[in-house]
């Protein structure tokens, strides 16, 4: 699991098609995945990061420009300029799930839509892996892009379980299968991811190129800086979303 | 969506690679629908024996126009509204710096079979009421009989029809023959002005002028807006102008003539108007996934009475909007069916310049009918008449605001 995929995913179903039998157990993935990426230590060496990007809704013709901090443990805040829709904002702060944007305004996210944010936002999920998805299991072997991949079913603690490929010769994550949750529905959701660069020790994906039923999204990640002063406040909770939580405890 | 469309570019010969363009751009037309249609067979047809049918026709094409007319010509298979190919010009045409954008300064729609003034500022020298008769070598009441005739053309494609009539080049000065208040023949030299409102593209849309408006009349708030576009100044506007009503007796969304935009942008003005959670307008079906059209009510929600007027003009997500409201009997409609076209739809560039749009959902309403073929049917059905109009008076509005003052007087 990437940062691009904290961006772009959240949780999924999907079927055994392939027998487990000789294929490498789904933790031993996940472990490799670690080790590929930069390992534990590359990891735990940060404690803040700030990723910018690109994204582009190419049915439409839309572009957009993308900006996320991130903070141990489990704070998040990200800004999403979307030409002519405007600033939509989401995060993940003190136990509460939300976003803001000129369509819904404020809105605090509950159940599965909470469970998944409350996994994006957690820095460093690579490292805690097992505390995120308790139940891991390969599947299968399957063919994403022309590369052999080991098929995963990862079930988080709460929420929706998701499907992994991860190349069985580089050991990197290439495609995720979802299910994107909100008052609007279920959404089926696949992204591929590509274009893994460095970036202080740790490889990222730069590049991921989602389906959304028959809408299609693309983000390119620009830069991921670690550690650089991220004031405090980027990750408080909107006014008017503290005015929601206000109203529900007054009822 | 509105699309405007016209400007058909000069008959060429193709080259080799125009050829190959249109083609592609065949392929691209037939692929969307086959792949993102909401019907694996889109309307009951076999989409692959239509690409059997078609190709060889656009291959067949002496010219641009041509390949468009066959493409139009399979889309028209569907039967459906929101599948559309304008031509590449369009988007030059439509541009705030391009020609074609003026218009004279007052409205006039299409009332029992004659194009009416229907808002007219004093500065225009045109009167509420007015007949307009004949402007830049059109013959109205001529149009409105040939359009009105063919059964094919509905009225919102009617009110299109007459509006380009009646734009034209910024600054061009058009003499326009009126029928007045005693049907007595009146010339005016009608100067074209610049549009009302902010030029609004989305995407691969064109951009076009969108304006906001908002009034009180008496003690109630009345909102109206030519589309649902531009959606940072149009939402922010929304909002301010009912957290300014928030002790009006009633307030009037008046979406006539508003042919939709943004469909998002319905449920969020909805959540201006709903206070309790849980709700949606309705929902969307596409290929692979299904969309609730979730309102989620702001904080200062108004819960007073709420009037919405339609026309045959209203179309998409202003049909979206009502019909929902309707639905959740949070909002009584006032006015006339509306256009019935409501299916959502994406516009994409072809590889020969084209415009595309093409719906990818088919949308019902939270009362459980389809708004496509159907449209909103008032709860109260009002026509907006000639005779009330010389009188000064919008006979849907009056109604309208005569069903607020009588919900105050009821409490």
């Amino acid at each position: 699991m990437t940062s691009l995929h904290r961006i772009t995913l959240l949780a999924s179903f999907a079927g055994a098609l392939a027998s487990a039998q000789d294929l490498p157990k789904a933790e031993t993935i996940f472990e490799r995945y670690l080790e590929v990426t930069g390992g534990k230590a590359a990891y735990q060496k940060h404690t803040h990061e700030k990723m910018t990007g690109t994204l582009l809704v190419p049915d439409v013709g839309m572009t957009g420009k993308l900006t996320r901090y991130a903070a141990a443990p489990d704070k998040e805040y990200s800004v999403l300029q979307l030409g002519p829709l405007g600033q939509a904002e989401s995060g993940f702060n003190d136990g509460v799930a939300w976003e803001k944007n000129l369509i819904t305004g404020p809105r605090v996210k509950r159940g599965d839509e909470k469970a998944l944010a409350e996994r994006e936002a957690r820095f460093n999920a690579q490292v805690d892996w097992r505390k995120i998805f308790p139940k891991v299991e390969t599947t299968g072997l399957e063919t994403v892009n022309g590369e052999d991949c080991y098929k995963i079913l990862a079930t988080p603690a709460s929420g929706k379980p998701e499907t992994q490929f991860y190349s069985k010769k580089s050991g990197l994550l290439v495609k995720t299968i979802a299910t994107a949750v909100s008052p609007m529905g279920e959404i089926p959701v696949e992204v591929e991811v590509s274009d893994y660069k460095n970036f202080d020790g740790v490889l990222y994906a730069t590049r991921s190129k989602s389906k959304m039923g028959p809408q299609h999204l693309e983000i390119t990640i620009t830069d991921i800086s670690f550690d650089q002063p991220i004031a405090t406040e980027v990750f408080d909770l909107p006014a008017e979303v503290k005015a929601l939580i206000d109203k529900a405890a007054a009822k | 969506m509105l699309l405007l469309l016209g400007v058909v570019p000069a008959f060429a010969q193709l080259t080799a690679e125009q050829k190959q363009l249109n083609l592609a751009s065949f392929e691209a037309v037939w692929s969307a629908v086959h792949e993102k249609h909401w019907e694996e067979k889109p309307a009951g047809l076999d989409w692959q024996v239509i690409h059997q049918e078609y190709r060889p026709q656009v291959e067949a094409a002496a010219s641009t126009e041509a390949a468009r007319a066959v493409m139009r010509d399979m889309l028209g298979r569907l039967k459906q509204t929101h599948f559309a190919i304008f031509p590449a010009a369009v988007y030059q045409v439509l541009d705030p710096s391009g020609a074609g954008d003026g218009w004279p300064g007052f409205e006039a729609h299409v009332l029992n079979g004659r194009v009416i003034v229907t808002d007219a500022p004093s500065q225009t020298g045109v009167k509420l009421g007015w007949e307009v008769l004949h402007t830049n070598a059109a013959d109205l009441p001529q149009l409105v009989a040939k359009l009105q005739a063919d059964p094919a053309i509905h009225e919102l494609q009617l009110e299109r029809a007459v509006a380009a009539r009646l734009s034209g080049p910024i600054d061009a000065v058009r003499s326009t023959v009126f029928a007045d208040a005693t049907n007595t023949r009146v010339t005016r030299d009608v100067k074209l002005i610049p549009p009302r409102g902010n030029f609004a593209g989305f995407g691969n849309l064109p951009p076009q002028p969108v304006w906001f408006e908002s009034k009180m009349i008496g003690n109630a708030g009345y909102i109206r807006f030519n589309m649902f576009l531009d959606l940072v100044h149009v939402m922010t506007e929304f909002g301010d102008a009912v957290q300014k009503c928030a002790h009006c007796d009633g307030i009037v969304i008046d979406l006539r003539g508003n042919p939709g935009g943004i469909g998002g942008m319905a449920m969020g003005m909805a959540g201006w108007l709903v206070s309790q959670p849980g709700l949606r307008l309705g929902t969307m079906y596409m290929r692979g996934a299904t969309l609730n059209f979730a309102i989620n009510p702001r904080a200062e929600a108004y819960g007073g009475p709420l009037a919405v007027l339609v026309d045959g003009g209203s179309a998409s997500t202003s049909e979206i909007f009502a019909g929902g409201l309707k639905d959740l009997g949070r909002a009584r409609i006032f006015g006339t069916r509306t256009a019935a076209a409501a299916l959502p739809s994406v516009i994409t560039r072809l590889p020969n310049g084209d415009g595309f749009q093409y719906a990818v959902a088919n949308y019902i309403s939270e009362g459980g009918q389809a708004l496509e073929g159907n449209g909103v049917i008032p709860d109260v059905e009002v026509k907006l008449t000639r005779e009330a109009l010389l009188a000064g008076h919008d006979s849907v509005l009056d109604a309208a605001l005569d069903w607020i003052r009588k919900q105050k007087e009821s409490k």
